[in-house]
């Protein structure tokens, strides 16, 4: 698990752009689904910041997300299957290099990475994928192990087999 | 009174930048860098805690193509968590549970009223916390506890079904429910 923290300049006269933009993903389910079209990434979040008691020249995008393995992994997939999404977003900005092609995004996400401090998290070892396929065992797993203690033998074999059938490809 | 746009049904994505006491940067990025990592960690011992991240905000990059790079008054410390539930018990627990470590670092911000005064704590995190635009989580409905659990149970199943091949169907149902038995 890593996590990528960006925090880059917006103009100021986009910003009503991008809090409508984040107002209406917020509130449609087809784009809270477009977003996590990529089963490797647990959770995001974009922040559009004014830090107080700063003077400064723009608003500032604060993105963090966690990915499962190195970041630079996926932004093949981001650039080729979401472009358009990443040009909207991003592309208020200064200097933002609009994909594709993949590069100049990776070089312009490494120069903007904060790095260091520290980071934790519950479930480092666990992808998300794996997750949720655990989540999935857990939820069925339950009404089995309700319904064992009443069956027969040969009826929970066969139970179980129904259970392990249903739930293999998550296993 | 913060907005919904923090939560994504059962998670809460809490993002707090406070200023650094000028002078002190390098103490805090020592204090830091410093604290154990993975288990060792003492956010570990907040249960609802998915994820944390705390940071040195050092400087604004300048992005080329004539950005004017703005110039902080403060260097900022960025503390960024995902965890289960509300943040007024969030913030009970790091005061309880993670106290001495939690002024260890916010200790060298400016004004930070320490975490014995609760209530001074809490005001302060949320007069410096930054509501997020938006936040999606992969598993909106699951709480740690909820994912941990099931992992374990992912695991066990693997093995009990590669075990319980062959097996007689009293023996697979005995053996099942003394694995599986306390699952609810």
């Amino acid at each position: 698990m890593t996590a990528l923290t960006l925090f880059t300049p917006v103009r100021r006269r986009y910003v009503w752009f991008l809090e409508i933009g984040f107002f209406c993903a917020r509130h449609l389910p087809l784009i809270q689904k477009h977003i996590l079209q990529f089963n490797f990434i647990k959770f995001v979040r974009w922040t559009v910041v004014q830090l107080p008691g700063e003077k400064l020249n723009y608003r500032y995008m604060l993105f963090e997300s966690n990915f499962d393995g190195p970041w630079q992994h996926y932004i093949d997939a981001f650039a080729y299957v979401i472009p358009r999404d990443i040009r909207t977003t991003w592309g208020r900005g200064i200097g933002f290099p609009g994909p594709p092609p993949s590069e100049p995004l990776k070089a312009w996400i490494a120069h903007n990475s904060m790095e260091g401090g520290t980071y934790y998290c519950a479930h480092p070892e666990a992808s998300t994928r794996m997750i949720k396929s655990a989540l999935v065992v857990r939820e069925r797993i339950a009404p089995l192990v309700r319904a064992a203690p009443q069956m027969q033998p040969a009826e929970f074999a066969a139970a179980y087999r129904r259970f392990l059938t249903d739930v293999q490809a998550h296993v | 009174m913060k907005l919904r746009r923090n939560t994504v049904r059962g998670a809460y994505a809490l993002t707090v930048f406070t200023p650094i006491v000028p002078g002190h940067e390098d103490a805090l990025r020592a204090y830091i860098e410093e604290l154990p990592m993975g288990a060792d960690s003492p956010l570990a011992r907040l249960r609802g805690l998915h994820l944390s991240r705390i940071q040195i905000f050092d400087e604004l990059v300048d992005q080329g193509h004539g950005h004017r790079v703005d110039t902080l008054r403060f260097r900022q410390l960025l503390f960024t968590s995902t965890f289960d539930g509300e943040l007024d018990a969030y913030l009970d627990d790091i005061c309880a549970l993670l106290g001495a470590e939690a002024d260890g670092w916010w200790g060298h911000c400016v004004g930070y009223p320490g975490t014995a005064d609760r209530d001074a704590f809490k005001a302060y995190i949320r007069a410096h916390q930054v509501d997020t635009n938006l936040f999606s989580s992969a598993f909106p409905q699951a709480t740690v506890a909820e994912m941990l659990e099931g992992l374990a149970l992912r695991e066990q199943l693997a093995a009990f079904a590669a075990d319980a091949q062959g097996l007689d169907a009293a023996t697979l149902q005995s053996r099942f429910l003394a694995r599986f038995g306390g699952v609810r």
